[in-house]
């Protein structure tokens, strides 16, 4: 089963930390160093605000993703327990962008390389995970209030468990009900 | 503050009033989000759905202006339902009768009229306040920016007294300063009417003191507060009076003070402007003298938290060019104006400083090292000392008589409404990723990205829909004093009538917009109300252009090139 990152709306406070932290992730640490204008300032996650409401939102690595299926150059691959985008095959038709329920996926320009006329490469991105860094996604990590956590397979199932357990208890309350009314 | 900040999240409820942690300090939101998942009641008072009011019990969405008549009606619920700790108001207490004439009046049905809160919501939180122990209240920005702005801070210290929560961890009122390091200029003195320690510049014992100890005569006239300054270059009649010279450091007036069009004006009058800061600002532009100094992470120093915390802050980077620490800055001016002053660090500065301070007496360098925080008042030199993390224990206040007194107070509207040239409301808010003026944020270019130049305007959608606006189209926004030019914000989490904006832009500069109306007491400006109007641009395209052309302007003025800021 896929991982995912997910966003608890009772412990955020809209500060996109995140968001930063996400970038910092993704074009390393030169960022501080460059012309601001020159690099790509491309988070993963977005933290929305409604009236009552402030989560980050970020892909969800879905089992079957609507973004692989609407890939038409197979660009989109499952790998580890986790979803992702190839850099080298997509061509940026944007399918995936539109097919994405949770608008978790973004064009972005592809760093150091142009196109035949010399034209930007534009290309889709969205959350990996941060599969090429140690200790895991950047955004759980720099989060001043641990509202965000990587929700595992064990943790999926360890839940599911404890719902299990709940809904049985319920069940033997309602047995137990539906005897003293018999009664 | 008369708690600590690490006590926040143990208490039992928190009346959160006009402080938005999640914007302002996001390391104390951090622990009102705990206190939360512990079970800690929310009552959150603000005119904005801010990160704490929605995830508080109650929020009321008060109009902007209204505080007092809201404290005093939460005053009027808890002794109307005897719901005040008795032992405490006769054991600790002054002036309580005096009090209840003056709140009488004010039920939850007459506050609802000026509030725009209802009655029974009202009546729910101050039970809710009352009945919970401990209860703490932490206030922002939201209270001291009006014109009754101190008059709050005594109604909400009146909540707190009547209801017993002085005295023991997690309790009392705690002001969430405004800026980083306000209490500890405050600490140290740098107020018009306090010598470091507060004590006071007319007290003759304390003048003595600091008169040994220094070796000069010092004056026994209360100064200038900041925002009197204007005034003082401008209009000032009486020769003695007039200032003539402005030593401005690590403030950006011409940005951060109201009224920036009179604050030009008194800048461009005033014979000599030195200005001190980490980077060129808005000031800078009208200085006389630009005096270069480190910014935080190239020198050492001591902060005090708001909390009363002394804490050391350390070099981490060697600085680079022709900067200098503030401290050395002044030695040096101080030496050539005649007065020598030599220190080789701020170890020795801080010795000096704590051995005239009974309060701050024992918060040595040495303690700072090993407890991380040390909180005033510590007085005694030895470890065991190790500060006060909560004031007024077992209800001794610092008064002579050890009693806290009652203050009752009418509420006032403020001294700007709306009308019809300008139907619409102005607060002057802050958000989380820019401190303060952008001084220093500004520079960061990361931060760019997030938000940029002009910033935003928050409209109520109904707002927006009436005057033809969408997200991020370029508004003018004006009041009686001027206008600038922003982006539209429409968010369901402002009311109708009223409009938000942050203060760092240069070229979205609310503080053109703002009123010089002080509170007659702290002297602190009406930031967070006066009457403006808001107009659509009909040629988006040529606003968008004149938007750069104007920023571009302000950083040619202040010799800013990209091609420096990347290097740098």
């Amino acid at each position: 089963m896929n991982c995912f990152v997910k966003g608890n709306p009772d412990l955020c406070i809209g500060c996109r930390t995140c968001m930063i932290g996400c970038v910092v992730a993704h074009e390393g640490k030169h960022i501080f160093q460059v012309d601001p204008d020159s690099c790509s300032f491309n988070p993963r996650l977005h933290v929305v605000k409604t009236a009552s409401l402030s989560v980050p939102v970020q892909c969800k690595h879905c089992e079957n993703p609507a973004c692989m299926a609407a890939c038409s150059v197979g660009a989109i691959y499952r790998r580890d327990g986790r979803v992702l985008i190839s850099e080298e095959r997509c061509i940026g038709c944007k399918a995936c962008m539109e097919a994405c329920p949770f608008g978790a996926i973004t064009m972005d320009t592809a760093a150091g390389t142009l196109q035949a006329d010399g034209s930007e490469r534009k290309i889709a991105v969205k959350c990996d995970l941060c599969s090429n860094l140690p200790g895991g996604p950047a955004c759980v990590r720099v989060c001043p209030t641990q509202a965000l956590e990587l929700v595992t397979k064990d943790d999926l199932e360890h839940s599911a468990g404890q719902k299990r357990a709940r809904a049985a208890r319920a069940a033997l309350s309602l047995q137990l009900q539906n005897q003293k009314c018999e009664v | 503050m008369s708690m600590g900040i690490p006590e926040i999240e143990d208490a039992s409820c928190l009346l959160c009033f006009g402080y938005n942690g999640a914007d302002s300090h996001p390391i104390v939101a951090r622990r009102i989000v705990r206190g939360r998942q512990k079970g800690m009641k929310i009552i959150c008072v603000d005119p904005r759905v801010t990160e704490t009011a929605r995830i508080s019990d109650i929020h009321m969405q008060l109009k902007g202006g209204s505080n007092l008549a809201l404290v005093n009606a939460m005053a009027n619920v808890i002794w109307k339902e005897g719901l005040t700790d008795d032992a405490f108001i006769a054991e600790h207490t002054k002036g309580f009768d005096d009090f209840l004439k003056v709140i009488e009046k004010y039920t939850p049905e007459y506050a609802e009229k000026i509030c725009q809160v209802p009655a029974e919501t009202i009546r729910q939180a101050a039970r809710m306040y009352a009945v919970s122990k401990p209860a703490m209240i932490l206030y922002g920005m939201g209270v001291c920016q009006f014109s009754q702005a101190v008059d709050v801070v005594k109604g909400l210290a009146n909540l707190a007294l009547m209801t017993g929560n002085f005295g023991g961890p997690s309790m009392g009122i705690g002001p969430v300063r405004g800026q980083n390091n306000v209490q500890g200029a405050c600490d140290m003195g740098a107020l018009p009417n306090s010598y470091p320690d507060y004590q006071s510049v007319t007290d003759p014992a304390a003048r003595r003191k600091f008169e040994e100890a220094w070796g000069v005569t010092l004056s026994d006239k209360v100064g200038c507060p900041i925002t009197h300054v204007p005034h003082r270059i401008l209009h000032e009649t009486d020769e003695k009076k007039k200032i003539h010279a402005y030593y401005i450091f690590g403030e950006d007036p011409a940005q951060s003070d109201p009224d920036l069009a009179e604050v030009r004006e008194a800048l461009d009058k005033c014979d000599f402007v030195i200005m001190q800061d980490i980077y060129m600002n808005k000031t800078g532009l009208h200085a006389d003298v630009i005096l270069p100094a480190t910014a935080w992470g190239e020198h050492d120093g001591v902060y005090t938290c708001a909390d009363r915390g002394f804490q050391r802050i350390r070099k981490a980077v060697e600085p680079e060019g022709n900067v200098k620490p503030d401290w050395q800055i002044i030695s040096e001016i101080s030496t050539a104006m005649g007065y020598p002053m030599k220190y080789s660090n701020t170890e020795e500065i801080w010795n000096e400083m704590i051995a005239l301070c009974p309060d701050f007496a024992g918060a040595t360098y040495e303690k700072m090292e090993k407890y991380g925080s040390v909180q005033w008042p510590c007085r005694d030199k030895s470890m065991e000392d190790r500060g006060t993390p909560y004031l007024h224990k077992n209800g001794i206040f610092a008064t002579k008589d050890h009693k806290a007194l009652f203050y009752g107070t009418d509420w006032h509207p403020p001294l700007e409404l709306e009308n019809d040239e300008y139907p619409m409301t102005l607060s002057t808010v802050r958000e989380v990723g820019h401190y303060s003026v952008r001084t220093m944020t500004g520079n960061c270019r990361m931060l760019r990205n997030l938000e940029d130049e002009p910033g935003w305007v928050q409209m109520n959608p109904q707002d927006c829909r009436r005057l033809h606006l969408s997200k991020g189209e370029l508004v003018k926004i004006l009041s009686k004093r001027g206008y600038c030019i922003t982006r539209c914000l429409p968010t369901e989490r402002v009311k109708t009538g009223a409009t938000y904006m942050t203060y760092q832009w240069w070229v979205g500069a609310c503080n053109e917009l703002t009123t010089a109306y002080l509170d007659p007491i702290s002297n602190t400006p009406e930031y967070k109300y006066c009457a403006c109007r808001v107009e659509k641009i009909d040629d988006q395209e040529w606003a968008e252009r004149h938007v750069k052309e104007l920023y571009a302007q302000i950083r040619t003025q202040m010799g800013i090139s990209a091609e420096k800021e990347a290097r740098s």
